[in-house]
């Protein structure tokens, strides 16, 4: 017997999840096989590459944002997660202290060190292999020695002398003295040995946002450290984390029921973030048409759903009397609108494509878990 | 270079030159003596001091003097 196939109208219902003023519902997808009696939903790869959509809404250097369609919310939340955890890049990891007489304390320090976001040429990223740490507990497992192709060494030297030329009364003390304030700028990228051939002049290890203060220092007081920095995992600490917001959320859905006209049509459109809700006249053909609500009514306005895409979800138009049945609020169950922000190393849709390259790793190792698990 | 284990700086020759000393002229011992430099408490003025020197800022005549901070190199994981 061949599958029942539902109609377009039925589908379209089910990727629909109903926001309620105090409820949601049709919360979980139901595409899959043995859900609904005599239909197939078996996972097809044409199928997938039929239907699956990618649209770009912004694409900046270091924010984009764009939708994923027909997509499962697992595939979609494994992306999210693989761009904050699983993607390499390079951090502070240690701080070797010379001398610090300022008045913030060297571990502390050492910890915002490590938050300082840093960037470099890309190819000597993936050129750069991990740094395995020693540890205590496994004696088997070698330590690394730190060389050219898994430490960057970076310098932090900086000493606080009064400023001869300042005038006498001046209060700011920037001006007053030299180096008042350290920043992400001063620190200074060492290069050993094949680093100097792949972090060249922009590719150069540096902070993406030079004006991060990192200290306050007055005259006399020094800070003189060495800084190495190794490659590393969201995962393992959020300072190797390359996008600083990576989320998701579906288009928002709404759907007039019954006509909105008039006076109730403005109110209608100020409970939405502007844009969302649009003002029409009705037309005489509208008007003349029976049973359609807008008898009568020619010339009014009346409230269209415009662009659903920049409304929050906010629910407000559920709390009015006037509008009760006359509007379902949903989301689009398969639509995720992302959003990736990176902190400066990759740029954000290649972001993206990092992540998906991680996934298909993992599903690689997977396969050939499975493989051996038969063998 | 900079992540090998820390050797003790051994203190003997130091030692030596205390321990010969036998306690003549005070302007004799002061050639001999290393000075070590430390702050002042007031003005923060690097005072060098010697054996025997009273022990008081020589800009500002304040008499409580700090040790400078140590040179060892200290590691720290940065999380």
């Amino acid at each position: 017997m061949a599958p029942l196939v539902p109609s377009h109208e039925e589908l379209q219902r089910r990727r629909i999840i109903g926001i309620n003023a105090e409820t949601v519902t049709n919360i979980p997808s139901t595409d899959f096989p043995g859900h609904w009696p005599g239909e197939s939903h078996g996972w097809a790869t044409d199928q997938f590459k039929k239907d699956f959509q990618v649209e770009f809404h912004s694409n900046d250097q270091f924010e984009a944002s764009f939708s994923l369609i027909g997509l499962d919310a697992a595939v979609a939340n494994a992306f999210r997660r693989i761009l904050m955890a699983e993607i390499p890049t390079l951090a502070i990891e240690y701080v070797y202290v010379h001398n610090n007489t300022s008045v913030i304390q060297d571990e502390v320090l050492a910890q915002r060190l490590g938050l300082v976001p840093l960037k470099g040429s890309v190819e000597g990223i993936n050129w750069m292999h991990w740094f395995r740490k020693p540890s205590e507990d496994d004696e088997g497992a070698e330590a690394n020695t730190p060389s050219d192709f898994n430490t960057v060494v970076l310098r932090l030297e900086v000493e606080c002398t009064v400023n001869p030329d300042a005038a006498a009364d001046e209060q700011d003390p920037r001006k007053r003295y030299n180096n008042a304030h350290v920043y992400a700028k001063d620190i200074v990228f060492v290069p050993v040995g094949r680093q100097e051939q792949y972090f060249v002049d922009e590719g150069a290890i540096q902070s993406t946002n030079p004006d991060i203060l990192i200290a306050k220092l007055r005259p006399g007081q020094k800070i003189e450290m060495e800084l190495h920095c190794v490659k590393g995992i969201g995962a393992d600490h959020a300072k190797f984390s390359p996008v600083a917001t990576a989320t998701y959320r579906l288009l928002p859905d709404i759907q007039i029921e019954r006509p909105i006209i008039g006076e109730d049509a403005k109110k209608f459109a100020n409970c939405f973030p502007k844009g969302v809700i649009g003002l029409e006249s009705v037309t005489s053909e509208e008007a003349a048409r029976r049973g359609s609500g807008y008898e009568g009514h020619a010339g009014e306005q009346k409230a269209v759903v415009k662009d659903p895409f920049k409304d929050t979800v906010s629910r407000e138009c559920l709390r009015h009397e006037e509008f009760q049945g006359k509007v379902k609020l949903g989301r689009v169950r398969d639509h995720f609108i992302f959003n990736v922000e990176s902190t400066g190393q990759f740029d954000s849709d290649v972001l993206f494509l990092e992540s998906v390259k991680v996934l298909k790793l993992k599903c690689a190792q997977w396969k050939r878990g499975l493989t051996d698990l038969m063998a | 270079m900079s992540r090998e284990a820390y050797q003790v700086p051994s203190m003997g020759a130091q030692q030596n030159t205390f321990g010969t000393e036998t306690g003549g002229f005070g302007g004799a011992m002061a050639v001999d003596t290393p000075s070590v430099v430390y702050l002042c408490g007031e003005c923060s003025a690097r005072v060098p001091l010697k054996r025997g020197d009273q022990i008081r800022c020589k800009d500002c005549g304040h008499r409580v003097l700090y040790k400078e901070r140590t040179k060892r190199m200290v590691q720290f994981e940065a999380r």
